[in-house]
């Protein structure tokens, strides 16, 4: 089986969750070919899909670009081409999430910081650039002050009603249909903080998860929610998180992957081992 | 020198007919039409053996098939015969033997009969069964032993277009243990034949040290969420147990047969290590299945703790494997005992089970000990869940219902 990982150059000696799962899959005997859109030209005529099966890890541009070649041209990608490319935009995901009853802290889109300031008569609120990752730009907003120093972005913002947190922020993760859980701090800092601690995922957080995954149409992403006068709040959604912090989620990671990759195998018309009691 | 083989399924292609092939044998199948169709077809398959590491495939050309509804014909096949091998799985014995009864009683020299069965007494059974058809004496003109199979045939994988070959997906591995009293002499030569004189012994083996570990790794594999045989044995929590489960299973057999049947550390690594074989692309899903047999009285877990207790060995592990097998989902099947029944209720339907299909008395220390890791495993399981640690006792959840439609997919 050959799979393609469309991702980022790891940084030099990073043991990152996605490093240790091509070394799983090679062990496995799959043949795993990492591609950095972002550092190659691509001749788009002779863009063809070449693997059984690829891996949106980043959603860079330029990867976000190559996917949707790959796409276009029938590839069979893990984590779904439009849902890697709508999930950057947090006003899209979060709209769609409102509308699905998804509970989610009140919501603005602003073009400037300063048409928040009326806002902050009901209590502070989170800043956020519309496209954004791991935590960067995000600020919370308690009085007028703090707002002009936030400046002009460079283009729309999200603004989110602050809920004080009671306790750590949980981080759901989704692979496969199999939810974990990981409790952590914000902003985490040290190794140890980023990587949280497991706990048992609970009903409540468990259908709103599934939810999320129903409404963006993926079954491999994460979310994170705080938990506020005992309510839980959705307040951010990645289509391929790092999934720090789940016991072995680089062994659970990979035994999706290479499902994935099994079906897609079968599928193209292949005779290969039919994985018994999987299902597309 | 000529050889039928009843059940042409994985084990009967992929291990005896690949083994008598490999000896100079003129192979004839015997099954159902649908499952014979594709040797007359082709008149040859493909056997695929890989390691993990090399992949080795053979050829088995030349090979014939009758359709099993044939009767005048298959039964002249086994006349005709030096060696016959059955592979149908020991619960379709009785339906074959008075075919094989037939054909035995119209062969002028005498067969011998081996049964690819993975049961302890398959060639008993089936010489008590061709017996009964045709009487002692003419059954005892035979030879009947069962075989221990080494091999794990995974996939037989139908032909891709019409006419192409079956192809067999296993491990390398080509000894198989025969009782060599059971059987006529000179023995057949066919490569991996193994005679012992202590045939349970070596059978038990098998059963109490791989299978036992096959069977703990799929039911603790999906436990634990996990779709791939390779991928569960590589969960650190999951491997340890395991190793620990296949050494009760070993104290026990070397208590009661020696360490030459035992087996020593290295030889429990070598077992770990082969489940780790991700060319044979095998799931939790097949391995697991037919709980109730795999826990029967005497088999792969049961039969081993036994023995580990009359070596005067807890086997907390296996007991562990046993409780993780109650909580297995068989295909579209419930579990055998239901999560959502109160811990009270269903540790008595866990008792009345390993009971009635294990043959353990509810009060028995062993079914204590497999009660109390089934209760253990009931804080917080809930059907769809998998557990996220063992030590920990942490729960995750499993949505069969994934990937929806959602709204940015389409």
């Amino acid at each position: 089986m050959k799979i393609a990982f469309l991702m980022r150059q790891p940084a030099p000696g990073g043991q990152s969750v996605t490093t240790e799962v091509l070394r799983l899959l090679r062990d496995w005997g799959t043949t795993v070919d990492v591609l950095h859109p972002e550092n190659q030209a691509t001749n788009l005529a002779e863009m063809t899909p070449s693997h059984d099966l690829y891996v949106l890890r980043s959603v860079s541009d330029a990867s976000i670009a190559h996917a949707g070649i790959l796409d276009s041209l029938g590839a069979r990608i893990i984590n779904p081409y439009p849902v890697s490319r709508d999930c950057r935009d947090k006003v899209l995901v979060t709209a769609l999430l409102l509308r699905a009853g998804i509970p989610v802290p009140g919501t603005w889109v602003v073009e400037r910081p300063t048409q928040l300031a009326p806002l902050l008569d009901g209590g502070p609120i989170v800043v956020k650039p519309t496209r954004g990752s791991q935590g960067r730009g995000v600020h919370v907003v308690w009085d007028v002050d703090e707002l002009l120093e936030l400046g002009a972005g460079d283009g729309p913002m999200l603004a989110q009603r602050f809920h004080p947190r009671q306790g750590r922020d949980r981080k759901l993760y989704c692979i496969g249909g199999q939810l974990f859980g990981v409790k952590r701090v914000w902003p985490a800092r040290t190794y140890e903080e980023k990587t949280g601690e497991p706990f048992t995922v609970t009903a409540e957080l468990r259908d709103i998860a599934l939810q999320v995954g129903a409404v963006i149409g993926t079954d491999l992403f994460g979310l994170d929610i705080v938990i506020s006068d005992d309510r839980p709040y959705v307040v951010d959604v990645n289509p391929f998180p790092g999934f720090k912090g789940v016991p072995e989620a680089a062994l659970r990671l990979a035994d999706y992957v290479y499902a994935a990759a099994a079906l897609a195998v079968i599928e193209a018309g292949q005779a290969v081992p039919r994985p018994v009691g999987l299902t597309a | 020198m000529k050889a039928v083989v009843i059940g042409p399924g994985r084990v009967g292609l992929g291990f005896a007919g690949h083994l008598l092939h490999r000896s100079g044998y003129q192979i004839c199948f015997v099954g159902r039409r649908r499952a014979v169709a594709p040797l007359m077809a082709a008149g040859e398959y493909v056997v695929r053996l890989t390691d993990g590491h090399r992949l080795h495939e053979d050829r088995v050309s030349g090979v014939s098939a009758i359709d099993i509804s044939c009767s005048s014909e298959v039964e002249q096949a086994i006349a005709d015969a030096d060696v016959v091998c059955t592979a149908v799985g020991p619960r379709a014995l009785d339906s074959v033997a008075p075919l094989l009864a037939r054909g035995l009683s119209a062969a002028k020299q005498q067969v011998n009969v081996i049964a690819f069965e993975n049961a302890e007494d398959a060639g008993r059974r089936l010489r008590r069964l061709v017996a009964e058809q045709v009487g002692f004496e003419h059954a005892g003109r035979h030879g009947f032993s069962g075989a221990v199979v080494s091999r794990v045939v995974a996939h037989r994988l139908p032909p891709e277009r019409p006419g192409d070959p079956l192809v067999l997906i296993g491990e390398p591995h080509t000894e198989f243990a025969v009782d060599a009293a059971a059987l006529n002499h000179p023995l057949p030569r066919i490569e991996g034949l193994v005679a012992v004189d202590d045939f349970t012994a070596f059978y038990r083996r098998k059963l109490y040290r791989y299978s036992a570990g096959h069977a703990a790794t799929a039911y603790l594999g999906q436990l634990k969420g996990y779709r791939y045989l390779h991928a569960a044995i590589r969960d650190p929590e999951i491997a340890q147990l395991v190793r620990a489960a296949v050494r009760e299973g070993q104290a026990g057999l070397r208590a009661a047969y020696g360490p030459h049947v035992a087996g020593d550390d290295a030889e429990v690594e070598a077992i770990i290590d082969r489940f780790g074989n991700a060319e044979l692309g095998d799931t939790v899903a097949r391995v697991g299945r037919d709980v109730p047999r795999k826990l029967g009285p005497s088999d792969r877990l049961l039969g081993a703790a036994r023995l580990a207790e009359h070596a005067g060995v807890a086997p907390v592990r296996l007991a562990q494997a046993a409780a993780a097998a109650l909580c297995f989902k068989d295909g579209g099947d419930p579990p055998v005992v239901a999560p959502r029944e109160g811990t009270a209720s269903g540790r008595s339907r866990v008792a009345r089970l390993l009971s009635g299909i294990g043959h353990l008395p509810p009060t028995s220390p062993l079914a204590r000990l497999i009660q109390n890791e089934w209760q253990g495993l009931m804080d917080g399981w809930e059907d769809g869940n998998l557990m996220l640690s063992l030590e920990d006792r942490l729960w995750a959840w499993s949505s069969n219902s994934h990937a929806p439609a959602g709204r940015l997919a389409s």
